[in-house]
């Protein structure tokens, strides 16, 4: 859930419970203390009409004083209680032809011995409408203070958040082997600031890290080379002394193959780094088929030697807007792969179709770890000539060209796939 | 035969004057630019080895001061860039070949001879060794004057392994040399033994004396009594 949902859903229940619990709270509040109010005039006006209803039986004027109100009833009972009794009740308007509510007071008492009973009603009909009045009004307050509230908040967290949200943009695209520092904007909220700050030390550092890194690494495997060179020269001057005796021929042997697969491995490294620097940018269109078939041939021996079996189904061609070389060393690679960890006798199957380059072999029964497979020095079988460097070249060029390298394990085979966007 | 070799790496400089001895060449050496362009410009050369990168100075700059003084010497450069920018760059200056280090002494050889036969105005396109007798252009080898039926693959090894007659060849050197770039990213020779015996069977059977012997451990050697 986004950040601003997130508080502004809380904000929204809030209100709604607030509104739902509030109204009828105060309408039960209000219509009480109408009531209430009520009430006292009602006995107000008891009190006031008690010396005069005492008046009026001793002048036996008690029928004219009945006339006077027709609020006010006046009767002469039997039943010698005193009580004060309120009441609500609908009573009838033939005026509205409707049911008003009144509240009524019956209250009995007994004047010079003789009990009578008083009735003062009231109409509660206005004091109902101001309370809705007051409710409707009261609701409308709360429900554009409500909805004030929920705007600016909504806007005022935008533009707090805002600078978070560019921060976060900006380190979604960062990308450490672009070589530009992970400049932040300044916000005027201090936190921000210093997450900002943080974040940009934290780039510099892994900045600083990887080109020193990558540097080491190009340093190492250039001054390597001409070491290697005259380490193979000096064997090759070797080899041609006399007499030279079997124990000796061995041991140069081996000395050459140890110096050749280090001179192997540096070039695998120079090149890893040349491609990783984008120096092969003689970006044309590819035809992914001769590629194919040319490595093919190229491999010819090594296939034979292994009599592999190969079937190359090009159903469809990719044409890749990519450097040639690259291309070939990526599908040379992986062809070199399936064959390196093929068994004898064993298959390989190349297809292209649609966007999709595949290379599956046969190999060992096992699928190999995902995860693992296209990181450098990960050797895979048994094969001492394999310097693990292979898969990573290959994984390498397809990230610098946005293609998409997997693998899968189907019926027994090692599958691997580039994927490759159409280029236009 | 004369060759200048600039190469700033002194141990590395002495391995090929001493390989290239043994096959007869007389050797200059050059360690930077300077010395290079001074050697340039008194002798003469039936081929130079460049190196580019020297510490005072470009060496694709000698190349270009040969050119413009219309010098016809053989030039290979010898770069440890290996890069196709150099490779290009180099070509179109004229250089006759391009060799990344590190690099095979016997291919550097292999090389030189075919820059100087190349570049002698009396050179023929053959190259004839006992009954043995290739033809460099349409790349045949003829027995006794009997084409013998052989791959691209196996005419260059032949051709490899005899001009470098008498030396041990290494079976790297092969592989590198018949599996070319491949060589870099599929390590394992084991098919340069059948490969060897399927040529050796075919000149056999074209009645060619056994020229090339194994060397147990190391690789191969074209040997001539």
């Amino acid at each position: 859930m986004k950040l601003l949902k997130k508080t502004i859903r809380r904000y929204l229940v809030y209100s709604v419970i607030l509104l739902l619990v509030e109204i009828p709270i105060f309408y039960v509040v209000v219509q009480q203390l109408v009531l209430q109010g009520v009430d006292r005039d009602l006995m107000a006006t008891k009190e006031l009409l008690k010396p005069k209803i005492g008046e009026a039986v001793v002048k036996n004027t008690l029928g004219q004083l009945q006339f006077a109100d027709r609020n006010v009833s006046i009767s002469i009972t039997t039943v010698s209680r005193v009580y004060d009794s309120l009441a609500s009740v609908e009573i009838f308007d033939s005026a509205t032809g409707r049911n008003v509510p009144h509240r009524i007071l019956t209250s009995s008492f007994s004047i010079n011995g003789k009990p009578c009973v008083l009735q003062v009603k009231t109409s509660l009909l206005d004091n109902f409408s101001l309370i809705a009045n007051i409710v409707k009004i009261q609701l409308a307050l709360l429900v554009l203070l409500l909805l004030g509230l929920f705007l600016i908040n909504r806007n005022l967290s935008k533009k707090i958040w805002g600078p978070f949200y560019h921060t976060l943009g900006r380190l979604q695209r960062y990308n450490i082997d672009q070589h530009e520092a992970l400049s932040l904007e300044q916000s005027s909220v201090k936190e921000f600031n210093d997450l900002n700050r943080s974040l940009e030390g934290l780039a510099r550092r892994a900045q600083d890290a990887y080109i020193s890194e990558k540097a080491f690494t190009e340093n190492a495997s250039h001054e390597m080379q001409s070491p290697l060179a005259v380490l193979q020269s000096k064997l090759e001057l070797l080899m041609q002394t006399t007499p030279l005796t079997a124990e000796q021929a061995q041991l140069i042997g081996e000395l050459a193959d140890a110096g050749r697969r280090m001179s192997r491995l540096n070039k695998s490294l120079v090149l890893l780094t040349k491609i990783e620097n984008k120096q092969f940018a003689n970006v044309e269109m590819v035809t992914l088929r001769p590629v194919v078939l040319s490595l093919l041939q190229q491999y010819d021996m090594q296939i034979r030697e292994k009599s592999l079996d190969v079937t190359f189904k090009p159903g469809d061609d990719i044409s890749l807007n990519a450097d040639r070389a690259l291309v070939e060393i990526l599908a040379g690679n992986l062809l070199a792969n399936a064959i390196r960890h093929n068994i004898p006798g064993g298959k390989i199957h190349i297809t292209i179709t649609g966007n999709r380059f595949r290379i599956c072999n046969s190999g060992s029964e096992t699928p190999l770890d995902e995860q693992k497979i296209f990181n450098r020095f990960v050797k895979g079988g048994n094969d001492n000539n394999s310097i693990g460097l292979g898969l990573a070249i290959a994984n390498t060029i397809c990230n610098i060209y946005h293609y998409k390298l997997q693998y899968s394990f189907v019926a027994n085979m090692h599958c691997f796939t580039v994927i490759s966007v159409f280029s236009e | 035969m004369r060759i200048l070799i600039v190469e700033d790496e002194k141990e590395l400089s002495g391995s090929m004057v001493k390989y290239l001895q043994q096959e007869n060449y007389l050797c200059d050496t050059a360690f930077n630019f300077g010395e290079a362009m001074n050697k340039v410009e008194t002798y003469e050369y039936d081929c130079i080895l460049l190196d580019i990168s020297l510490p005072d100075g470009n060496g694709l700059k000698v190349l270009e001061a040969l050119k413009a003084d219309r010098k016809t010497d053989g030039v290979i450069i010898i770069s440890a860039k290996d890069s196709l920018d150099d490779k290009i760059a180099g070509l179109k200056l004229g250089a006759d070949d391009y060799l990344p280090k590190p690099f095979h002494l016997s291919e550097l050889s292999a090389r030189i001879e075919a820059v100087i036969r190349r570049k002698s105005f009396q050179g023929s396109n053959a190259l004839v060794i006992n009954e043995l007798n290739f033809d460099l252009l349409a790349r045949v080898v003829m027995v006794n004057d009997q084409a013998v039926d052989l791959t691209r693959k196996e005419y260059d090894l032949l051709l490899y392994l005899a001009s470098n007659k008498n030396r041990v060849i290494s079976r790297n050197a092969i592989a590198e040399k018949i599996s070319g770039e491949s060589a870099d990213v599929y390590d394992n020779f084991d098919f340069i033994y059948a490969h060897i015996k399927n040529l050796k069977k075919k000149l056999s059977a074209a009645g060619c004396e056994d020229y090339i012997e194994s060397v147990y451990g190391i690789g191969y050697k074209f040997t001539i009594r």
